[in-house]
């Protein structure tokens, strides 16, 4: 049986009204070549056009040891059970859950059965919102912000009821909950079948694929500017900051168009992600490397940026330039010598400027963040850390996935968790990529800084 | 397939006959004492074998739209009924196919039907419910709403019948209509056997555990340590053994002395998958087991759950059904490929007998 094909799983959440009939009756009725079956579980909304529909009662069922990564949907196993034996008749399953359900046990299902397992996989996890609602309903159950927590899709609906700005508020929150899933805006639920269905969300390198940074940044820095050069020296010049150091990766030929900053900011995150290298006032600024400016002298602390032929140089900083009166001079022959008639010298004006969404506080419980460092990680600290923290927090950390670079593998690890079920499976390998570690967690009042340097603790 | 390759049979299993239906067949069984070898494929094809030969004696297409889930063959052995997704029973005589009675339950699955052993009764699980006919197809009994789906059913003597689903199993006197005794435990009960005696009572559990009660005494246990779910358990034909799926070894728990709580089960190890079915002989201590690498192996066990192979042979795909003949003189495996295939089975005289492994 294991060389047979195994047939992927979409599971459809969204509380009641949000539009999952609408969402179903769409994918069953349109021209796919799918055999689709559909294990529905809500009762009374709109009727199902066709295909083969089979109801089942939601039945969650916890094991005696009570723990919660071990509790399944046992109608699912039942309903799959059976199902599987005519695999020639569909090759692709829908599961639609009640909008009370918790997502954890029918994701878990796949996971903690033997014989699911061995014959499907899920594909992904697709949330509805109503957009007009859902506002509401975060606040008041658990439930929904457990589902668009375990979404690898949040399609936001009925947008045609809801302000522009209100659906950008929206969007902003729920990717703040959850920066890995993809948001797609709809009306009617009118969103291309290729977006809820084969996701191969739980296949982490069509993930990569899609979406080479795999997250959703909150970039590690705030600020960009852009300065047109000539040839010759400059002095990056900071005043009295909130930080003794500051994180600073500098680029040469950057654009100022929002394309070439966004890739400039790609770009940087990756060098964030590495050690910093911290330089002392005077120092010549390198280009394209993750430095840590001094910053502990009192007063004006200045570095040199040397630019061999005219450039522009895009500026990727920790803080915002306002915070430290940042600001960029030449550094003129005659003058260089005698420092005290810096007002002499004239400032150079960014011809481009951006501030970017940094890590900001959070609002709901239900968060999401990133840990991404370029190195290896041994993979016993690595291992007791996380058996440890799922342990302690796996009830409140809904959803892990990502890639480890394990000491000595020549393989990248890829990693998947729901609750305290994780799997760590040698995948591709290295070859001559930059060995890095990128991992999610989405999850319920996370204490990031903690598992941050937790994480830290494990790299070789 | 992998981890195995095809192998002529083995020991005492020899050649026999073999057969092919149209789906995955699902359940099978020895009607009109032995003469007749019933399957039933997932497409609701319905077939009948001449025992001996393996010569079609009838067929029927499409007897459950959606799909056939569940048969069981009357004690005697003249009459079956067979169960669907389309939420019927169908009662049908061996001899030719033909269909006698239909019942309608209602809309949804009904996975489970079993005859009693006098054969005046034939329940019915539907969804959260049993109901109990009797042999003119007329309700006789209905039970009350179980907190959740039943998962299987069993009849302790022919008035006397067991139900498990999550969180307990309960037994019900279904001639007087009343509950004779609840046995809960929180866990979701997948299968269930019960000794001969109707003493022991073993459930399969999600979280790979193998659950048990005595009735008499009230004690109850848990076996655990198994590396996937035990959905397949059998016990002989005297209660001494019961053998457990859950892993691609046999595990088998005595209840001699004072076991099987603590001690060390006999673990019978020759296939390369997790066991898909477990049957005993009608006599004396021969288990067979089939797997879904496709490997049917037949052994002989020690009261003390110790065993060795006697017999093997390929079934070609994942095994989901084994059955030994009435009188045990064949042994028949059912595939998920549709294959259908029965083996002779007999002490092989001329040739020596091979090792295994």
């Amino acid at each position: 049986m294991s060389n047979k094909q195994k047939v992927p799983v979409t599971i459809l959440t969204g509380f009641l009204g949000s539009g999952k009939t609408t969402l179903l009756n769409r994918i069953l009725s349109e021209e796919h070549g799918k055999k689709i079956a559909v294990i529905e579980n809500e009762y009374g909304e709109v009727g199902i056009d066709q295909g083969l529909v089979i109801n089942a009662d939601e039945e969650v069922f916890e094991m005696s040891n009570g723990c919660i990564c071990c509790t399944v949907r046992g109608d699912l196993i039942r309903v799959l059970g059976n199902l599987m034996k005519r695999r020639d008749k569909f090759d692709y399953v829908l599961v639609e859950t009640t909008g009370l359900a918790d997502p954890g046990p029918v994701a878990q299902t796949f996971f903690m059965d033997d014989e699911i397992r061995e014959e499907f996989s899920l594909d992904g996890i697709v949330t509805l919102v109503d957009a007009a609602h859902i506002e509401q309903q975060l606040g008041h159950s658990d439930e929904s912000s457990e589902q668009v927590a375990f979404a690898d899709v949040l399609v936001l609906n009925k947008t045609d009821l809801v302000k522009d700005e209100s659906l950008d508020n929206l969007e902003a929150r729920l990717r703040d909950m959850n920066r890995m899933a993809r948001v797609i805006r709809s009306k009617q639920a009118d969103v291309s079948i290729d977006t809820v269905l084969n996701l191969s969300a739980f296949d982490l390198d069509q993930v990569l694929q899609r979406r080479p940074t795999f997250l959703e940044p909150e970039y590690p820095f705030e600020w960009t500017g852009v300065f047109s050069l000539d040839k010759g020296r400059y002095e990056l010049s900071l005043e009295e900051g909130p930080d003794p150091s500051m994180s600073l990766v500098m680029f040469l030929d950057q654009g100022k168009d929002e394309t070439s900053l966004n890739t400039g900011a790609e770009s940087c995150l990756r060098l964030y992600a590495e050690q910093e290298q911290p330089i002392n006032p005077g120092d010549i600024v390198p280009v394209g490397k993750h430095v840590s400016l001094q910053l502990q002298s009192e007063g004006t602390k200045s570095f040199l940026i040397d630019v061999e032929k005219a450039t522009d140089i895009g500026l990727f900083t920790q803080h915002t330039a306002e915070e430290f009166n940042l600001r960029i001079t030449k550094v003129k022959a005659s003058i260089a010598v005698d420092k005290s008639n810096a007002q002499n010298v004239s400032t150079i004006s960014p011809i481009a400027e951006r501030v970017w969404v940094a890590e900001h506080e959070h609002d709901d419980e239900v968060g999401s963040f990133a840990i991404e460092r370029v190195g290896d990680v041994d993979p016993e600290k690595l291992n007791r850390w996380l058996s440890r923290l799922l342990s302690e927090k796996g009830v409140d950390i809904f959803r892990t996935k990502g890639f480890i670079s394990y000491a000595g593998e020549s393989r990248r690890i890829v990693f998947q968790g729901v609750h305290m079920l994780f799997t760590a499976q040698p995948d591709k390998e290295w070859g001559n990529a930059t060995r890095r570690n990128q991992l999610v967690f989405i999850g319920r009042n996370l204490d990031e800084a903690e598992m941050i340097q937790e994480f830290d603790k494990c790299l070789v | 397939m992998s981890g195995i390759e095809a192998f002529s049979p083995k020991g005492m299993l020899h050649e026999g006959w073999s057969a092919h239906v149209a789906d995955y067949a699902i359940v099978c069984g020895w009607a009109l004492q032995g003469k007749t070898f019933l399957v039933g494929d997932v497409a609701g094809g319905l077939y009948a074998f001449e025992g001996e030969s393996g010569k079609l004696i009838w067929q029927t297409k499409d007897i459950h739209k959606g799909g056939l889930l569940a048969m069981s063959i009357h004690p005697d052995g003249n009459t079956f009924a067979t169960a669907g997704q389309d939420g019927n029973v169908c009662i049908w005589e061996s001899k030719e196919g033909k269909s006698t009675k239909n019942l309608e339950i209602g809309k949804g699955w009904v996975e489970h039907i079993k005859w009693s052993p006098d054969g005046n009764f034939l329940a019915v699980v539907f969804n959260k419910y049993v109901y109990v006919f009797d042999g003119k197809g007329r309700e006789h009994w209905r039970s009350e709403e179980h907190p959740s789906t039943v998962s299987a059913i069993a009849w302790s003597n022919s008035n006397e019948l067991a139900t498990s689903c999550y969180g307990q199993v309960t037994f019900f006197d279904v001639v007087s209509d009343k509950i004779n005794q609840k046995l809960e435990w929180r866990g979701s009960l997948v299968s269930m056997v019960l000794s001969p005696d109707g003493d022991i009572v073993a459930c399969g559990s999600q979280d790979n555990s193998v659950h048990f009660w005595r009735r008499s005494t009230d004690q109850d246990s848990e076996m655990t340590g198994y590396p996937g779910k035990p959905s397949h358990l059998a016990f002989d034909q005297t209660g001494t053994v019961l053998a457990t799926g859950g892993s691609d070894r046999v595990t088998v728990w005595s209840f001699q002395g004072d076991g099987p709580e603590g001690t060390v089960p006999g673990e019978l190890m020759l296939h390369t998958e997790p066991i898909s079915c477990l049957a005993f002989s009608h006599s004396g201590m021969l288990l067979a087991s089939g797997a879904r690498d496709g490997s049917v192996f037949s052994w002989f066990l020690q009261k003390d759950g110790q065993g060795d192979p006697i017999g093997g042979a390929f079934a070609g795909d994942l095994v989901s059904q084994i059955a030994w003949h009435p009188d045990d003189t064949a042994l028949a495996a059912i595939n998920a490929n549709g294959g259908v295939t029965v083996w002779d089975f007999k002490v092989r005289i001329k040739t020596v007998p091979q090792g295994f492994g």
